[in-house]
């Protein structure tokens, strides 16, 4: 198998190629803001629903998705019910490391994700992203030594943009 | 990006979330270059970092305090 160059970009492609429903959550909708704390792998919360479930798993089956940290004799058979009984999943993958989150710690489900998530055109597909706001709650919640550094940083770019709409409404009022 | 944003992040207005940051230990300089560039290319920056770290690690030699002391000196 050829090294991946492109740790983040191509498991972004996969879930846009396969219509996968989830929303950019992590480092990388950090990384997207502005942020300049760096982002290991990508990490997104996904829908729950029978169909997205279904394309997921294929997105998954096609770069032969892996557990990521388990044991290798541990059974795991990678389709849509298994998906299904769980909730967030690790995995590695021919195309890069993948986070699967059903709930975000702090935010909530997938519906509470995708509310009011900003859309972002990437490589050919639109991808919702966490709303700042909901990724300084997630990352507050998480509580680690890595998501509390990154959060001054966050608030500085959050109250750019809150200015920079409040500027907005004042131009076109 | 305006020149407001730009003034933001170069001279943090006393008490804004960017002048704490600052306090915190953050170069808001290195934030503004990212917001200088388009989302995508934020990610590939990002992609590219992930990969130099990884050529980094892999070509690192661990040195012991014997051989470390001999490398300064040559």
């Amino acid at each position: 198998m050829p090294p991946i160059i492109k740790i983040i970009e191509e498991p972004l492609k996969l879930l846009g190629q396969h219509a996968v429903e989830c929303v950019i959550i992590g480092g990388v909708a950090a990384t997207l803001y502005g942020s300049t704390i760096l982002a290991n792998d990508l990490d997104v919360c996904y829908a729950r629903n029978a169909e997205n479930l279904a394309r997921l798993a294929t997105a998954l089956q096609s770069v032969n998705a892996k557990l990521r940290n388990v044991p290798p004799d541990l059974p795991f058979i990678l389709d849509a019910e298994t998906l299904r009984r769980g909730l967030n999943f690790t995995f590695t993958t021919d195309a890069g490391s993948l986070d699967l989150l059903g709930e975000v710690r702090g935010v909530g489900f997938y519906e509470q994700a995708i509310s009011g998530a900003i859309t972002y055109e990437l490589f050919g597909y639109s991808f919702p992203v966490l709303e700042i706001q909901k990724l300084i709650l997630a990352k507050r919640a998480a509580g680690r030594a890595k998501d509390m550094v990154s959060l001054p940083e966050l608030e500085a770019i959050r109250e750019r943009q809150l200015q920079d709409l409040s500027a907005e409404d004042k131009r076109q009022t | 990006m305006s020149v407001e944003s730009e003034d933001y992040f170069l001279n943090p207005p006393p008490g804004s979330a960017a002048a704490r940051a600052v306090e915190f230990g953050i170069d808001l300089t290195l934030t503004l270059e990212n917001l200088r560039l388009t989302p995508e290319e934020r990610i590939r920056k990002l992609d590219e970092f992930i990969l130099s770290v990884a050529r980094l690690k892999a070509s690192a030699r661990i040195l012991g305090p014997r051989d470390a002391a001999d490398n300064q000196n040559n």
